[in-house]
């Protein structure tokens, strides 16, 4: 019962980042129906940055809010400079561009930081265990869980209840419409764009001191959030939530319980929601 | 069977080649044989069919696997056995995953093979007792034994020859594919897919023999890859691999049949270029590869094909001035 419980609350830790990095994901390609591969060292990036701003400044919240900041205008720069040029040639120039930034970033990161695993180290509260319904538990862990959910919270929030939701929302349905409008849809496509990818260097800063920091850590969390936009249904918001949840849990009893076929069982659902319902469980029919 | 005539000049020359170069450049040609036969099979499948895939690496490593797993374990394995091993098994693998996977078009689909591939990889490195994860397994070339006379593989030459003969005369048959009803259906399908469904075609059979195909294709290129290198390890099947293929393909120009070729040739010699220079040669790789996607979305062979247009409307202009 209290492996149980232990496992059910990892499962939710990894659920948190795994919402973090896939919801910028999926909006993105709700938007503008571009796939971004490189998303996910949008995150590795994260992490290294937080890296060298707690080396440098040793403040944990001054790095959780810097190295988003900063993914923002990388984010920013990236949409409004390369994808932007390719938008003409068409949808698969599109990802080959964003594969190929993948694979540049990751070289980049080998360079400035090294191969090897960074640790990063975590003081003062965060760093204590409490003790909750009979187990100890890493602070930490619910901290990750808990920003996950205030961060959910703030986006739904903003995307039902202010202006700038609706325009998002209605350009994720038909953003030659809300051009139409009178919108510039250019422009909140660089935005939105930004905002993904500060949102994955957010999780990135915060995966940081939970997993090691090094440069295959983009590749081993953007097949979950593959999976994760794939069992959900691409473009929605719900989805992501609700299958970041599944396979958050499915990773942390899969490892308890199968620890050979781990991986297996996150494919077997994503082989099974394809057969029966290609589209994902949220996902709107094409 | 003019355009034949027009290659064979290429085929005595790469007959030629060894005569006349170094053992460095024979193998650095092997090379770029077997990479040619990958950006083919990759070209057919996104060029020609429209298929973006990101895990084409899944079925190079496949058939590469394959051919070492099976020397490995099977003593007295012959060449040939163990190459139509390597490539019957990827052609499986593509059937298994093109099944799977062919319902999903576009973004999804891409996201798709990138996911399987990422499978294929994480089952090469915890199945060691297998693969033997990240050590990898070594490969001893075998003989080839025709009865009257044995080929010495082990030589550089012998093997330079052995492999154009097969490799080459795959890609000469994928050209020739190009040209069958199938391939013209396969082009067909790409340009209005609605009506060729309404002329009767099912275009998803023929997408899935498409996938199947060039995911043999890929495995007997990667078969080849562990005979020449004696040695596969996880590189083989990972996203690098598909990196490769994907920079060999655009530098060359996807569209074009010999496009991949030239770019294989441009590929193998740059990177030996660039490792020699520096040790962040992929760095530089995938550089590249963001440059020609952004300012050569055609590739080396459509650069080619402007020139003669270029050269003309040069020549015009200088003829206009001239003659004002």
């Amino acid at each position: 019962m209290k492996w149980t419980l232990i496992f059910f609350m990892h499962g939710l830790t990894y659920a948190g980042l795994l919402f973090l990095v896939s919801s910028g994901l999926t909006l993105v390609f709700g938007m503008m129906n571009v796939l971004n591969f490189a998303h996910a060292t949008f995150y590795m990036l994260g992490a290294y940055l937080s890296w060298t701003f707690l080396r440098t400044t040793d403040n944990f919240l001054f790095s959780l809010l810097a190295a988003p900041t900063l993914l923002f205008f990388i984010g920013v720069f990236v949409e409004r400079f390369l994808l932007r040029r390719v938008h003409v040639l068409g949808h698969v120039y599109e990802l080959l561009l964003t594969f190929g930034l993948a694979y540049v970033f990751t070289e980049l990161v080998k360079w400035i930081w090294g191969t090897n695993p960074l640790a990063v180290p975590i003081t003062g509260f965060l760093a204590q265990s409490v003790n909750l319904f009979g187990i100890t538990y890493p602070v930490y862990r619910l901290f990750v869980f808990f920003s996950a959910v205030l961060v959910g919270l703030l986006m739904a929030l903003v995307l039902y209840k202010t202006r700038v939701g609706i325009i998002i929302r209605g350009a994720v349905d038909d953003s030659d419409m809300v051009g139409a409008l009178g919108i510039n849809v250019p422009s909140l496509f660089m935005a939105t764009f930004g905002f993904g990818a500060a949102l994955s260097g957010f999780a990135g800063v915060i995966a940081g001191p939970l997993l090691t920091t090094f440069p295959g850590m983009g590749d081993a969390i953007l097949v979950d959030a593959f999976v994760v936009i794939v069992v959900g249904g691409l473009g929605s918001l719900g989805g992501a939530v609700f299958a970041s949840l599944i396979i958050g849990e499915l990773q942390s009893f899969g490892v308890l319980l199968f620890p050979k076929f781990s991986l297996a069982l996150i494919y077997l659902l994503m082989a099974v929601v394809l057969v029966v319902k290609p589209s994902g469980l949220f996902g709107r029919q094409p | 069977m003019n355009s034949l005539v027009r290659k064979a000049p290429f085929l005595i020359l790469l007959v030629l080649f060894p005569f006349v170069t170094g053992k460095y450049h024979v193998s650095l040609l092997t090379e770029v044989v077997i990479f040619a036969l990958f950006g083919v099979s990759y070209n057919l499948l996104l060029g020609y069919g429209n298929l973006l895939s990101f895990g084409h690496a899944m079925f190079f490593g496949l058939g590469a696997y394959t051919t070492a797993v099976v020397l490995h374990h099977i003593p007295g394995l012959g060449f040939f056995p163990a190459i139509l091993l390597g490539t019957g098994c990827a052609t499986l693998g593509g059937l298994l995953v093109g099944f799977l996977i062919l319902r999903q078009k576009g973004a999804s689909f891409a996201l798709l093979t990138l996911a399987f591939n990422a499978l294929f990889y994480a089952m090469a490195t915890k199945f060691t007792f297998i693969t033997h994860g990240d050590d990898g397994l070594s490969v001893i070339r075998p003989k080839i034994d025709f009865g009257i006379f044995t080929l010495n593989t082990s030589d550089v030459v012998v093997f330079y020859f052995v492999t154009l003969a097969i490799v080459g005369a795959v890609i000469l048959l994928s050209w020739y594919f190009t040209g069958t009803a199938m391939g013209k259906t396969i082009t067909l399908m790409c340009e209005n897919e609605e009506r060729m469904k309404f002329l009767g075609y099912s275009t998803n059979t023929t997408r899935l023999t498409l996938f199947t195909l060039t995911g043999g294709l890929a495995g007997l290129a990667g078969s080849f890859y562990a005979l020449f290198f004696c040695f596969v390890s996880v590189d083989a099947i990972s996203i690098a691999m598909t990196t490769t293929v994907l920079l060999i393909t655009f530098v060359g120009g996807i569209g074009s049949f010999a496009g991949p070729i030239l770019g294989a040739f441009v590929y193998i010699y740059l990177q030996n270029f660039l490792s020699d220079v520096t040790d962040r040669w992929q760095l530089f790789m995938g550089l590249i590869f963001i440059a020609m996607v952004l300012f050569v979305p055609g590739g080396i062979s459509k650069l080619l094909q402007d020139m003669p247009a270029w050269w003309r409307a040069g020549h015009q202009i200088n003829a206009d001035k001239t003659g004002e």
